[in-house]
Formats: C-alpha cells, structure tokens, sequence
C-alpha cells in the first residue's frame, strides 16, 4: 500500500503540512517494501490560482492508496480525488509525519467524506 | 497553536472590526494575520509599523522586447483579453489587462515576447500595539488577491507563531468564496463566521458555509447588528441550529464600532457596552478550540 503524507519536511519527525494543495512536500511511504521517497510540490503551490487541482493530478500521477492531510482538499480538488478511489483521512494537521502514520495504523484519523 | 479563521461571506458585517478586537482581546498571545487583501483595512485599527517588507510577486505579465518585434500582429490577433495595443506603431502590452496566459508569446514567430513574474504587491511583518507581531500585505493598483498571497501571509504569520510561541492565529479572512477564501481556511482550527440580519447576510452566509463544509471544519456564528431586522436573524439562528453552527454572540447595532475606527482603536479599546460581550465570545471560542481536543 502507498501512503502519501502532506508534508512540511523530508523526514519522519518532520511535521504533516495541514494544507493540501500549497503543500510543500509529499512523503510517500510504500508499506509493502518499506521504501520512502519525496516528491517536491513547489510548482504547485507557486501557481496564484488554482494549486489544488494541480496538486491533485500530481497525486493521482503517484498512483497512492491512501493520502493523510489536515483539513483534506477544498471542492475542486475534492471533485478530482473522488474519481481516483484514494482514500482520505485528515486532522493530522498538528501531527509529525510519524504520529500520524502510528494514528492511521491505530485507526485515529477520520476519513474525509466532503458533507453535502 | 490553533488557527482561528474569520470571515463573512458579505461585506460591511463587520468582520474586521471583530478580528482587530479578538486581536487585542488575545494580546501577546495572538499572532494577526490579515488575509483580506484585496480591500485591507485592519492596519487602520492596529497602526503596525512595517518592521519588515518584502516584494510579492504572482501570475505573470507578457512583455514584447521591441527590437526583435516584426509587427505582424499575431500576438494581438490571438489575445483574448484585448491587451495588446498598437501605440506609436508599437505593440505593446497592457499590464493591468494582461493575463499572462502565455499565447502570444507562443504564436510570435520570432520569439520576442517573454511572460515575467508579476510583482503585485508587498507582504509585511510588523509590530502591533498588543506587543505581538501581524502579518498583512498591500496590493498594487489593478492588482489581484490569490490563494498564493493568502498561503503566503498565513506561513509566515504560523512561522513566527511557532518561533514565538503563540497560542493562537487569528486571521482576518478574504471575502466572498473563491480561491483566497479557500485558501484563508485551509489549515485552520476554528472558523468564525459574522453575519448581519439582512437577505444577502444570510444568503452569502449559507453560501460561504458550503465551504466551510467541504474541509469538515467546526464553525460559531456572530449575528452583528441583530437588532436590525430580528425576523432575518431568527433565520440566521434556525439556519445555524439545523447546521450545529456554535451560537457565538448576537451584537446589538451601536454606534461604538463607527466611534472606535474615527479614534483609528478596536471596540474592545474603548469604553462601550459591546467590549463585555465581545470578551466573552472570545473567552468562548478559546474554551470551543480547546474542548476539540
């Protein structure tokens, strides 16, 4: 399973990045082979309009299972994700990338579900 | 540290008014971040002194380097926005129509136009009266607020609030419900939503609460100036009963506020009968912040 962090830093103690779309990092941590990598974000959020879209199809490009992120993606970026079948779990926004993968493993983190 | 994010949907409900006084309210425990940029207006309230400047740039700006040019007028065939004009046989772009979307530096056969970054304004860090620290920026004429901007004011306003340990972040947010709204309300904690009593205060609070849904956040309501039509805030509170929106406070009109902004002070600065109440909501949204934990 590929899990995709939102995130500030490049490390496991590095803090998760609330925002989804001007996200600094992604932290991809593949469980299966216990491989990490980074995938870099910067374009994305340097865009004046539009970063969640982009960001989403940077996602999608990564081929992930499960993404965790703070508040989780505003509506267009939302409408993207829905269509791919990756699950979203939020309120890891004041969490390190560590914490926050022992509190999905723990089944602590909500699944995002946008409310109608 | 939380992130206590204000806005209103509508314009003129006073959302800046109570921003500034959660501001002073919250004190040396409260970083400010004015996110409403297009029309910012909190540095009349709390005088910051610009400690420290720098220059924004976003989108970008097509410029025709002249000598290069053989005026064949592609450029100004294809560009959708009318930008390009012909002065003194020269074509020349107009900064302020200019998208910067790129398609006639792509259909000029000699490759003398280039898109550069735009410098749409500065980004400010300053102190305050509080004895804390706000972050703010000011837009060049023409210019536009972008989710980029408020993504940029809302780092650096959490940077300082976790070097100095602030307990909170209280942002001024942008109005209406596009992509600075959007990003205003990405990562925060709380939202606090002011509204006034009338059809499009109700209309734009529903509207800008849609939003609010989609990132699953916990909000708390202000009426302002309910007093005005009792039968719309009525509404307002069935409306955020039904959406388990946290009753916050109901603000009588009182001229106080307009009294305040001519002394250039917040409510809470001076001496009225809207200060006790406007202490107590913010006693209460720091008690809601911390009961979600």
């Amino acid at each position: 399973m590929k899990i995709v962090f939102t995130a500030k830093g490049k490390e496991w103690n590095s803090p998760v990045d609330p925002r989804f779309g001007r996200t600094e990092y992604f932290f991809i941590y593949d469980d299966e082979k216990n491989e990490v990598s980074i995938a870099n974000n910067a374009d994305s959020s340097k865009e004046a309009h539009g970063a969640g879209p982009k960001t989403a199809q940077k996602l999608f490009d990564l081929n992930a299972d499960v993404l965790i992120t703070g508040n989780g993606p505003g509506e267009n970026a939302a409408t993207v994700l829905n269509q791919t079948g990756l699950k979203i779990y939020v309120g890891a926004g004041d969490m390190t990338i560590k914490d926050a993968y022992d509190a999905f493993k723990n089944d602590k983190l909500p699944l995002f579900k946008a409310k109608k | 540290m939380k992130e206590i994010v204000i806005i209103s949907g509508k314009g003129g409900t006073g959302k800046t008014s109570v921003s500034a006084s959660f501001a002073v309210l919250g004190g040396k425990d409260v970083i400010v971040a004015d996110c409403d940029v297009d029309a910012a207006d909190m540095h009349l309230l709390l005088k910051p002194d610009y400690e420290i400047s720098e220059e924004f740039y976003s989108g970008e700006l097509a410029i025709i380097k002249q000598e290069d040019c053989i005026k064949c007028g592609k450029c100004k065939d294809v560009c959708r926005f009318g930008a390009i004009n012909i002065i003194e046989n020269k074509y020349i772009t107009d900064p302020l129509s200019c998208e910067g979307c790129g398609y006639c530096a792509r259909v000029c056969p000699t490759e003398t136009i280039i898109n550069i970054d735009l410098n749409v304004g500065n980004w400010y860090i300053s102190n305050i009266r509080t004895g804390s620290k706000m972050v703010h920026a000011k837009l060049a004429t023409g210019a536009d607020n972008s989710g980029k901007l408020v993504a940029q004011v809302k780092n650096k306003a959490k940077e300082l609030a976790e070097k100095m340990n602030k307990k909170y972040i209280v942002v001024d947010g942008s109005p209406g419900v596009g992509c600075p709204v959007v990003s205003s309300l990405s990562g925060a904690s709380y939202v606090v939503l002011v509204t006034e009593p009338t059809v499009s205060g109700l209309h734009d609070l529903k509207r800008v609460y849609e939003l609010v849904k989609k990132f699953n956040l916990r909000a708390g309501c202000i009426i302002n100036k309910y007093d005005l039509n009792i039968s719309v805030t009525r509404e307002i509170e069935k409306f955020s009963e039904k959406e388990q929106i946290d009753k916050l406070a109901k603000i009588p009109y009182d001229k106080s506020f307009t009294e305040a902004v001519i002394q250039k002070l917040t409510v809470a600065e001076t001496d009225n009968k809207i200060k006790p109440l406007l202490q107590k909501t913010w006693e209460n949204i720091k008690n809601k912040i911390n009961e979600t934990n």
